[in-house]
């Protein structure tokens, strides 16, 4: 695969999808990499929207694909439109060194086919409970990068952080977990140092 | 076919390029199938007259015709007279556009995995010299992989089918024990315009006007490209 990198970051409905690519582009924006972001939404253009309301990237580099109702169809058993709205931004955009490539909300058995992207990330969050590391979903085991998100959250839920935490490193089997609170902006600065180490490879991961 | 061991390898040809499993990106098309059960233009009663109206009326009468002269377009520069005709045969912007939009999927999957003439088409169709309609691409890539044509009018026929019944299992609208009869019972009008293809030269034409309707509706929440 030539051009921009293309990185998948997909996870369950409300884990914080959309609020880790509006943190990451705050981040991108500030030192000039060059992004663009392809949504796929379950239903309506909402997260592309989102996103271009933020005003953290021109509309034009924000686009939405629709999945026909099966969000793990459109980025692993037929990723083609997907591919196909990278390619046109690729073209439109000459200098464009990544593409973040959202997946609509989906089950923890969702995988990104690797002829669609380089690296992927999968997102949960504590509020959906601290179970999920358990289950051992193919989302979990296989991403590049596991983001835990909603941390803050632990005490309100009843779920105890550092156990799930500790349950997600031992299922990943050393590979990358890093905990956020996007909301808050803590643990961004992880995700973005992981992806210039392993995917820009413009820096030296923390 | 019928069958005999020598064609074992056409056979095996057609059935991987015909699989619901190669990667094409229609599964995410509806052709106005979902705004219609929406709108109640269809339920699940009539869905068979809607998918059976679809090859009747889009199938049969353009997209086949559009799909054999893409078949038999000799040389890049035929092709591309050819797919703007068949631009122009489109009377509205929304069919138009999605079945650009469809070919132009088929030829991204299909460059990647480097089929004969896909990358070729596909540059062509991204840089603004060929409009990649879905069914003059279908005819293009699959002679250039080696298909007759009308074992291609078949895939393509078939696919036209299973398209919309699978978009209807997603909708809820329909079961897929229920899907496959319908499109059984589709088979015997597809094989007849299959094996009897369009004259040379013949345009397409056709106006589904519900379904085409359907596709013109502003749908904001819609699942579907279309």
């Amino acid at each position: 695969m030539s051009g921009a990198a293309r990185i998948g970051i997909g996870g369950p409905v409300g884990s914080g999808k959309t609020a880790l690519i509006e943190r990451m582009l705050e981040a991108f924006a500030a030192d000039g990499t060059e992004v663009a972001v392809i949504t796929n939404d379950l239903a309506t253009d909402e997260d592309a929207e989102r996103l271009r309301r933020g005003g953290r990237l021109a509309p034009e580099r924000i686009l939405a694909v629709q999945a026909g109702a099966c969000p793990h169809t459109v980025i692993r058993e037929d990723p083609t439109l997907n591919m196909a709205a990278a390619d046109r931004l690729e073209r439109q955009f000459p200098g464009l060194e990544l593409i973040l490539i959202e997946s609509g909300g989906d089950n923890l058995a969702s995988t990104f086919s690797l002829d669609l992207v380089d690296y992927w990330l999968f997102v949960i969050d504590v509020a959906g409970g601290d179970d999920i590391p358990r289950k051992r979903g193919p989302g979990v085991l296989q991403c590049d990068l596991l983001v835990i998100n909603k941390t803050d959250l632990a005490p309100h839920v009843g779920v105890d952080f550092p156990a799930m935490l500790a349950t997600a490193q031992a299922a990943r089997e050393g590979r990358p977990v890093i905990a956020s609170d996007c909301r808050r902006g803590a643990g961004v600065a992880e995700v973005i140092a992981r992806l210039r180490r392993d995917v820009l490879f413009t820096a030296v991961a923390p | 076919m019928s069958g005999g061991a020598g064609e074992l390898p056409a056979l095996l040809l057609a059935l991987r390029l015909g699989d619901s499993g190669f990667p094409g990106g229609g599964f995410a098309f509806s052709w106005g199938l979902e705004t219609a059960l929406r709108d109640g233009r269809t339920d699940r009663r009539a869905l068979g007259d809607w998918i059976g109206s679809e090859i009747d009326l889009r199938w049969v009468p353009f997209d086949a015709p559009a799909l054999a002269g893409g078949w038999r377009a000799s040389g890049a520069a035929a092709l591309a007279d050819w797919a703007a005709r068949v631009d122009e045969c489109h009377w509205a912007e929304a069919p138009r556009r999605a079945s650009h939009e469809a070919g132009m999927a088929l030829l991204t999957a299909t460059a990647a995995m480097a089929l004969p003439s896909a990358a070729a088409l596909r540059e062509a169709a991204a840089t603004g010299r060929l409009r990649a309609h879905l069914p003059v691409m279908q005819g293009a890539l699959w002679r250039a992989a080696g298909l007759d044509l009308p074992t291609a009018l078949a895939l393509s026929g078939l696919g036209a089918a299973r398209g919309l019944a699978s978009a209807a299992v997603r909708l809820g609208a329909l079961g897929a024990i229920g899907a496959q009869a319908l499109i059984a019972g589709l088979e015997p009008r597809i094989a007849r315009a299959a094996a009897g293809p369009p004259p040379e030269g013949a345009l397409p034409e056709g106006f589904p006007a519900v379904s085409d309707v359907a596709l013109l509706r502003p749908a904001p929440d819609r699942l579907f490209v279309n």
